[in-house]
């Protein structure tokens, strides 16, 4: 196979600026399918003006993206999603208006549409079962119950479960999560790092996942990118990560180091 | 009600109003008739302006440039066309318009959007005006092949059907569920796969294409026409008002309102011109304060939360004139003082 050789996503010296302010500084990175890539970084780092440059939603300043093959720089969100990125919101972004199904269904409606088996009806092409619908994404995400409700009656974390069950209806190839776990308690967190490992295990996804909770990112993906005023400054295994002089000084700190090589060792 | 028996009974509903107004000609008077194409024309505009500017939350302020180009086309060209020909040129020319206007400001949200239209209508109006001084010489234009009044009534009608059938159309497709994302948030929608810019410059390109067919039908209706009749911001404003007045995402609302505006308009304009527009701005804040959804989104249940809420009202201003609730701050404190002793 050469999977391993042609990279889902690729972005080469991405920067963007913001006036005077270089939010994210020549930035390069692959993607290779079937990778659960973790982003972490300070306050400010970078991390999702990094992402809203790799979704479309931001142009960056200079630098190139290209998915499969295809240059994608500065074409519009739209595009990045009918070519299999999709993203969640770090402040849950769903149609409050809407049911939960009606949320799952517009993505499937547009970037996650297929070309069907006869023309008009049949099975749609190249979709995995546990995408064939509203229902099956709701389940494989636990909002069965709340599919009826509108989306702004259910819990916020239920709304996270949500935007991701939207970036899944869009039938992507790679899931940007950004932040799902926030202000989850520590269990939460840890169903959320499950459900995150599981949808790339069932889906054949690759997922890059920013978080703040630091060790659970680090027990769950297998590379780490590490942000540091825009630039990136480590790119590696989380257990080589941690012992980088450079990310311990900028973001682990001395006595974030310990507990994570405990949490290797749980791993181990 | 499932979703089928919901179209279902709008067409009906739909059918139902074609035949009345197919039937009114017949039997009412020339006033009536008159207040009817009012009506219809309205409807049209009102209709068609909900189904982009509604779900998108658009506030676009273009309608009297588009119904003015339209206008203009027909006293142009209805010497050399077809009654057809001129009304769907007129469209055409007004969707051209749109799409650039389209591209050059639908980027921009709120306000911006709302100003920006409203100057390039008054752009286009004094662009017009200089145009006919300077080039032709002259002010105004008098139309002279004139349909007769059933033809420009049916014209209307039809056009009216058209936009309402439209909107339920557009209601039940992808096109219009892309304009509900759009309005509910934009760039959600653009991640999920809505080509966004397209999406808006053809819902923008919609309107434009009723607004101008309805001037070319209008136009011929006034006979003499001059740039600041047909290009007059009140039948933008007229448009948006009734619109909102009706509910904006509803889909009879627009037309009851439709129907409200104009025989209030033909009733009360002549006798008592001031308390016409009184009204209109009464409703409109009545609408805006307690019925956001519009007149269309009345229900038995609204009534019940007013009657429920004025109740609610009234028992606080009693318990106020009363001293009770006086007497109940004096209660609270003192229990407040005693259990910090103990």
């Amino acid at each position: 196979m050469s999977e391993q050789a042609t990279p889902l996503l690729e972005a080469h010296n991405v920067t963007v600026r913001f006036g005077g302010l270089v939010a994210v500084d020549a930035v390069s990175a692959n993607f290779v399918p079937g990778e659960l890539v973790g982003i972490i970084g300070p306050n400010g780092a970078g991390k999702t003006t990094f992402f809203n440059a790799i979704s479309g939603v931001l142009v960056p300043t200079s630098g190139r993206l290209v998915s499969n093959g295809r240059n994608l720089t500065g074409r519009g969100p739209h595009r990045f999603a009918a070519h299999g990125v999709a993203r969640t919101f770090q402040t849950p972004r769903v149609f409050p208006d809407m049911t939960v199904t009606a949320n799952i269904e517009f993505g499937l409606k547009f970037a996650g549409r297929r070309r069907r088996k006869y023309v008009f009806w049949g099975d749609e092409l190249g979709v995995p079962w546990a995408l064939r619908d509203a229902m099956s994404i709701l389940q494989l995400i636990g909002l069965s119950a709340q599919a009826n409700l509108p989306a702004a009656a259910i819990t916020p974390s239920q709304q996270r479960l949500l935007e991701i069950g939207m970036a899944l209806a869009t039938r992507p190839k790679l899931l940007l999560l950004d932040e799902v776990a926030a202000g989850l308690t520590e269990a939460e967190i840890e169903e959320m790092a499950r459900l995150i490992r599981r949808l790339r295990d069932e889906l054949d996804l690759t997922v890059i996942w920013i978080e703040h909770a630091v060790t659970t990112l680090l027990r769950h993906v297998e590379r780490v990118i590490v942000l540091h005023q825009g630039r990136k400054i480590a790119d590696d295994t989380p257990r080589n990560v941690v012992r980088n002089p450079e990310v311990i000084e900028a973001y682990l700190g001395d006595e974030m180091a310990e507990p994570s090589t405990d949490d290797e060792e749980v791993a181990a | 009600m499932n979703s089928r028996q919901f179209l279902i009974r709008d067409l009906l509903v739909l059918l139902a109003f074609a035949g009345w107004c197919l039937a009114l000609p017949f039997y009412a008077s020339e006033f009536v008739v008159s207040m009817a194409l009012t009506c219809l024309m309205y409807v049209a505009l009102s209709s068609s302006w909900g189904l982009f500017c509604g779900s998108t939350r658009y506030l676009s302020l273009a309608t009297s440039a588009f119904f003015g180009i339209g206008a203009y086309t027909s006293a142009i060209l209805l010497g050399q066309f077809s009654w057809v020909e001129t009304i769907a040129i007129g469209a055409g020319i007004a969707v051209l318009v749109a799409i650039v206007m389209g591209a050059a400001v639908l980027h921009l949200r709120g306000t911006y959007f709302a100003v920006l239209t409203f100057g390039m209508t008054e752009l286009i109006l004094h662009a017009v005006t200089y145009f006919e001084k300077t080039v032709t010489g002259t002010v105004g234009r008098v139309l002279t092949v004139v349909p007769e009044r059933d033809t420009i009534y049916l014209t209307m009608l039809a056009l009216a059907l058209l936009a309402v059938a439209t909107s339920i159309v557009v209601r039940r497709t992808r096109f219009g569920l892309a304009l509900m994302g759009i309005g509910a948030d934009e760039q959600r929608a653009q991640t999920l796969g809505v080509n966004t810019r397209l999406v808006k410059i053809a819902g923008f390109a919609i309107t434009a294409a009723f607004a101008g067919a309805v001037g070319a039908a209008m136009a011929v209706r006034w006979t003499y026409i001059d740039p600041h009749t047909v290009f007059n911001p009140f039948i933008g404003f007229q448009t948006v008002l009734i619109t909102l007045i009706g509910g904006v995402l509803t889909l009879w609302g627009p037309l009851l309102a439709a129907i409200i505006f104009s025989v209030l308009a033909e009733s009360l304009r002549l006798q008592f011109p001031q308390i016409y527009l009184m009204s209109l701005g009464l409703l409109l804040i009545l609408c805006v304060l307690y019925l956001p959804g519009g007149l269309a989104s009345l229900r038995w249940a609204t009534f019940k939360d007013w009657w429920n809420d004025s109740r609610a009202w009234a028992r606080d201003i009693r318990s106020e004139l009363s001293g009770e609730k006086e007497r109940e701050k004096q209660r609270f404190k003192r229990r407040e003082k005693e259990s910090h002793f103990v």
